[in-house]
């Protein structure tokens, strides 16, 4: 048991943040979501310098995986980067042209990347397999969306295509997926206490800083104690190979924190966080989608129960 | 980074498992539902701490040179994870072996040590708390109680509050202020004292919680060695933040919540209640919040295995436990009903248990303020 990074790691998180300093932020998501666009040439960096298949990587695993996944969520990279480097990885679906897009089968709205996305990945809980579908862009057509990232249409047709991933496909499929989702979250929602806590420490009203409130401390501290234990959680899942258990825990764990993250962090920071020049919504708009993306906190929840207690 | 157990801690947990089996009585969930202060559990501590002794466990994370084995936190972690999810057979003695001893150890005198050590690591002494006061709650830096020199004697006087565990216990790790010109921090200074000093007088104070849980304990005029002043004296505050840093995280609640979710979920399946939605998932949300509060906790012992100075995450750990025994205890009520009502029941027992968790050992605003300049860094009023 080790909680801090080794040097191996420190040295992975350093060179990402090298390649986030220059190719993410949250004026660069701000710009980006203005086109619907898609951040190719982050994607393109990660991936050459090989953080994209670190999971694959000799040496390193899902953890480190992870732990990228985390920085570039909580750069607001404009990425699919945990779908690419945690879930087609974690599947062993090979080296799969990105971006990579993760749908239900039946999905009941917009997909995240869809509109860009060259891999379409289909939990088919129904036909309990997991499918790999080749995508020309543009075959979804985008969305406009409010929600953080470019959105996509996935045809139905298209949703029950591909080609199956085999036995117990969609179990693995939910659970990388699952795990990125939770990692994803643990990095937005950290984001979304650093601006918040930055901004409330200079904002001043009634002669002080508003962070210098009891009232406003206690609860960004709840915020923090909910974000370390989904990091942790998250963590560790990832370490463990995402087993069923560990990743709906992190998941509905971190998943129901994001719903009080991000009413917290706008509420307290009061009329400013709505508002496209204050970087908070670049952060907490994601978490609604991450929220709601692959059931929602209840199947998350429900997953955890059947694993640890059976089902009825 | 990586969170693999050691093997041989992962064994022990099989070792203490198995020695949890054969030594506790059959009638152990009747004793342990009434709480670690209840006569009967403090009596069977002594027993069940000698078990322990005797094998080299109950002090084994303590070094060498004090009748330790010098094992890592994380053994000691095992430990307290088993001992506090079973109902914590140690008593009240697991504040011994977790801060008193380490207290005593870094601050004793050699004549201290040696009086006090080797009791404390053959299980058979007890001891309680003697922080709060009346006037000194959450703002412990209040306490008013004083001990004049005299002699080879403090005669001291003043009262102590919510005292837990008292009225079986030998000595009180006692908070006093020493210098009657002082303020707050500074002028306090911390006693062994034998619970049977002439002027100790014990009341209980009758609360919904259960029986002999708090207490009150007055000091008039009592006359305590001189010998029994732990460290250098006005520098109570310093030996009681190295102590306090050891408890916060000392019971592992979570522990205990998890083993309770356990049972609530097996119940839900005997009745039928697993195929509601709204059952499953509030179970869920409770293994979430133990599991926020594990990961929390091992954080928090991964930098004592390292040597490292204490840090906030030990405030984030703290709050993370108190939220799981309450989030337990709830649902424990809920999916209960109506039985949980009588006295003594499964629901009633742990709620009782658990719902001190909140303000024991230092409420948790305190712990929130603590986190708001530590860990996040914002700025005062």
């Amino acid at each position: 048991m080790d909680f801090e990074l080794d040097t191996d790691q420190q040295a992975i998180l350093d060179a990402v943040g090298v390649l986030l300093a220059q190719y993410a932020g949250p004026g660069r998501a701000i710009d980006l979501a203005a086109g619907d666009a898609y951040d190719f040439d982050l994607d393109a960096a990660l991936a050459d310098a090989g953080f994209t298949q670190v999971a694959a990587t000799r040496g390193t695993g899902p953890l480190e995986a992870a732990l990228v996944t985390e920085a570039v969520a909580a750069a607001g990279g404009m990425v699919s980067f945990g779908a690419a480097a945690l879930v087609a990885t974690g599947l062993g679906a090979g080296d799969l042209p990105g971006p990579i897009a993760i749908s239900e089968a039946r999905p009941p709205g917009p997909v995240r990347f869809a509109s860009h996305a060259r891999t379409l990945l289909v939990l088919d809980r129904k036909a309990d397999e997991a499918r790999v579908v080749a995508l020309e862009p543009g075959t979804c057509a985008a969305v406009r969306s409010s929600f953080g990232y470019p959105m996509g249409r996935v045809p139905d047709a298209l949703a029950r295509s591909g080609d199956a991933l085999g036995g117990g496909s969609a179990a693995r499929l939910a659970c990388w997926w699952r795990l990125a989702l939770a990692a994803e979250a643990t990095g937005t929602m950290a984001a979304c206490l650093d601006v918040t806590t930055r901004y409330l420490s200079q904002r001043r009203q009634f002669g002080q800083a508003i962070g210098s409130f009891q009232a406003v401390q206690h609860r960004l501290a709840e915020l923090a104690i909910q974000i370390e234990a989904s990091k942790w959680l998250a963590r560790e899942a990832a370490f463990q190979g995402a087993p069923a258990e560990g990743v709906a825990t992190a998941a509905s764990y971190a998943l129901a924190a994001a719903a009080q993250v991000f009413a917290e962090t706008h509420q307290l920071s009061g009329a400013i966080g709505f508002t496209r020049e204050h970087d908070l919504h670049v952060f907490s708009m994601r978490l609604q989608t991450l929220r709601i993306e692959h059931g929602g906190v209840g199947a998350h929840r429900r997953a955890l129960s059947a694993e640890r207690w059976g089902r009825a | 980074m990586e969170f693999g157990w050691a093997d041989e801690d992962a064994r022990h947990r099989d070792e203490i498992l198995g020695f949890l089996d054969e030594v506790l009585p059959g009638d152990w969930e009747a004793i342990s539902k009434h709480g670690p202060g209840s006569d009967q559990q403090a009596a069977f501590s002594r027993t069940f701490c000698g078990e322990m002794a005797a094998r080299g466990w109950l002090t084994q994370h303590w070094p060498e040179a004090f009748g330790g084995r010098d094992a890592s936190p994380w053994r000691h972690a095992v430990v307290g994870e088993e001992m506090w999810a079973i109902g914590e057979p140690r008593g009240a003695q697991y504040m011994n072996v977790n801060w008193i001893g380490p207290a005593i150890m870094h601050f004793g005198s050699d004549a201290q040590k040696a009086e006090h050590l080797p009791r404390i690591s053959s299980g058979d002494v007890l001891w309680c708390q003697g922080f709060s006061e009346p006037e000194a709650g959450s703002d412990l830096a209040g306490l008013r109680t004083l001990a004049i020199r005299d002699g080879d004697d403090y005669v001291v006087n003043g009262t102590k509050i919510w005292t837990s565990y008292v009225d079986n216990a030998d000595f009180i790790f006692l908070l006093v202020r020493t210098d009657p010109d002082s303020r707050r921090h500074k002028g306090v200074s911390v006693l062994l004292c034998p619970v049977d000093s002439p002027g100790v007088e014990v009341r209980e104070i009758p609360s919904v919680v259960g029986a002999r849980y708090f207490h009150e304990v007055f000091f008039s005029d009592a006359r305590v060695p001189a010998s029994c002043l732990l460290g250098p004296e006005g520098e109570g505050w310093n030996v009681v933040n190295y102590a306090l840093q050891y408890e916060r995280v000392g019971a592992a609640r979570y522990a205990r919540a998890a083993r309770t979710l356990d049972r609530l979920a097996e119940i839900a399946r005997e009745r039928g209640l697993l195929s509601d939605p709204t059952v499953v998932e509030r179970l869920a949300e409770a293994r979430g919040v133990c599991e926020a509060a594990r990961v929390l906790t091992y954080r928090v012992i991964d930098e004592r295995a390292k040597g490292l100075p204490p840090s906030p995450h030990t405030q984030l750990a703290r709050v993370a436990g108190t939220r799981s025994d309450t989030v337990v205890a709830n649902l424990a009520l809920d999916l209960l009903g109506a039985e949980a009502f009588e006295y003594g029941s499964y629901g009633d027992a742990n709620f009782r248990l658990a719902m001190t968790a909140g303000v024991a050992v230092g409420a948790t605003e305190v712990q929130l303020n603590l986190i708001a300049s530590r860990f996040l860094g914002l700025p005062k009023l």
